[in-house]
């Protein structure tokens, strides 16, 4: 705008004139500070480009120079432009350590919750110790008890079941150990997903009575590379979330399909394995799903969860290079969450059908807010 | 039927192993600290060692070790379930580097236990 133009020239060489003719030293830096001011407020509204106010001071100069033909030229750059780069140089440099501030104060941020999961990983460590011992005498009493019973006893099955559920839980301390010593354990080795997922179905469905799992694959040969047991701590960290929005009582979907969609490949590879996990619960409000895969954040009852599971999920999936992607509805009568975990496809071709139209949507979803 | 010395310093884990070897056929002496089972080995020589590797008193490297320094063919099964600072993994490479014959990760089946015992004498 021509006129802001005419304006801010005609206050910024009024001022130069004051900064010139100062009564005193005081008074000289508050107008200095002034133009300064004017200046700097000039060029972050972007209401001047910087070219244009280099030449209202230029001219500002000149013109001031023709009145007053008795002054030096160079005194009065002295007077004028010198401080001005100076206070400029000193915002600019006050520009820069607030914002390294602001970077120092993120990277402390992230190096606390890197630190909090650590802190997880050695707990994990020292419990599970104490946890295999325990184990040890449940699994080693109930084969001796089991032995001891003839195949009539009713007992006989139910002391089947407790081996059974004991072999589980050392199969989750293991996982949990690998989880917390992320270098160690088992190699990476190529893993089934649909024998992977179909295991956790069956673990789920001892839990949850009254909750459905419907699992499909439009991918015959779904392998990726993993180590044994991450995958099924993934898919049963997200069912057991599942369950809980739903209040244990409802369907939930799982999905595999092959990908070759932009959205979903960004940094995954040429081509990708997509898990869905939808539940029909009460969905998370946006607001909240920022902060769903931080340590410790849960929406859950004090007591009910540890605000780990998401978290510990998210990592897993980083490891094996994959992304995490979460498209909520709480409302509108379709309320739910999908969880899509996009993995390295192990061969690429074994392609099934693609899930390019749904990351499509969940695209457009995000977008939309 | 063999002469095997347990040592482990959690009583349930004694008594649970005795049962399972003592049901085939074999005798059984138990220790519950690295110290205890070092006095054992010597006053009744046995013929194979299951030994937990974190004990108190006397740790259980250092048990296999010096139990191999007596004598060398005793064959010997290093049991652990991990500790706090080290896994479970590094400790049992660990007692294979001190000279146990085969490692028995915790927890274990009784299958799993009788295919460790056949490793450690063969």
């Amino acid at each position: 705008m021509p006129g802001l133009h005419v304006t801010t020239e005609q206050r910024y060489s009024t001022l130069l004139q004051q900064v010139i003719f100062a009564p005193n030293l005081n008074a000289r830096e508050e107008f200095l500070a002034e133009a300064f001011e004017l200046g700097r407020g000039a060029l972050s509204q972007d209401a001047i480009p910087p070219d244009e106010l280099v030449a209202i001071h230029h001219n500002a100069i000149l013109c001031f120079s023709q009145k007053n033909p008795d002054m030096k030229l160079c005194d009065v750059v002295d007077l004028l432009t010198l401080p001005l780069i100076e206070m400029s140089m000193a915002y600019g440099m006050s520009f820069r350590e607030q914002l390294e501030k602001q970077y120092r104060a993120l990277l402390d941020k992230r190096l606390q919750e890197s630190h909090r999961l650590e802190a997880v990983g050695t707990l994990a460590a020292g419990i599970a110790h104490e946890f295999n011992n325990l184990l040890c005498s449940i699994i080693g009493f109930s084969e001796l008890a089991f032995e001891g019973l003839s195949d009539e006893e009713p007992a006989k099955e139910s002391i089947q079941q407790v081996l059974v559920a004991s072999l589980r839980a050392r199969d989750l301390v293991s996982t949990m150990l690998q989880l917390a010593r992320k270098n160690s354990g088992l190699p990476s080795e190529e893993i089934d997903l649909i024998s992977e997922i179909n295991s956790v179905i069956k673990l789920v469905d001892v839990r949850e009575k009254k909750l459905e799992i419907n699992f499909s694959s439009g991918v015959p040969n779904a392998f990726i590379t993993a180590k044994p047991g991450q995958i099924q701590q993934i898919i049963l960290n997200l069912c057991i979330n599942a369950a809980d929005a739903m209040e244990h009582c409802g369907t939930i979907d799982i999905n595999i399909e092959s990908t070759t969609s932009d959205e979903c490949l960004t940094g995954v590879g040429e081509s990708a394995i997509c898990i869905t996990i939808s539940d029909q619960g009460t969905g998370i409000p946006p607001e909240v799903q920022e902060q769903i895969f931080n340590p410790f954040f849960t929406t859950k009852e004090p007591g009910k969860g540890t605000g780990l599971g998401l978290s510990v999920v998210h990592r897993m999936v980083e490891d094996l290079g994959g992304r995490i992607l979460v498209e909520s509805r709480t409302t509108g009568g379709n309320n739910g969450t999908d969880f899509r975990i996009i993995l390295p496809f192990v061969d690429k071709d074994k392609r099934g059908t693609s899930c390019q139209k749904k990351c499509s949507l969940y695209k457009a979803h995000n977008h939309g807010g | 039927m063999a002469h095997i010395l347990v040592v482990d310093d959690d009583v349930l884990i004694r008594v649970m192993v005795t049962k399972m070897l003592e049901n085939d056929g074999h005798r059984v002496t138990t220790a519950l600290d690295g110290a205890e089972g070092l006095r054992l080995f010597r006053e009744d020589p046995p013929d194979l060692v299951l030994a937990d590797i974190i004990m108190p008193t006397l740790e259980g490297l250092q048990l296999i070790k010096t139990m191999k320094q007596i004598r060398d063919d005793i064959p010997i099964v290093a049991v652990s379930g991990g500790s706090r600072h080290i896994s479970m993994v590094d400790n049992l490479n660990l007692a294979e580097i001190a000279g146990a014959e085969a490692t028995l990760p915790k927890p274990f089946t009784k299958k799993e236990l009788n295919a460790a015992l056949i490793r450690a004498v063969s």
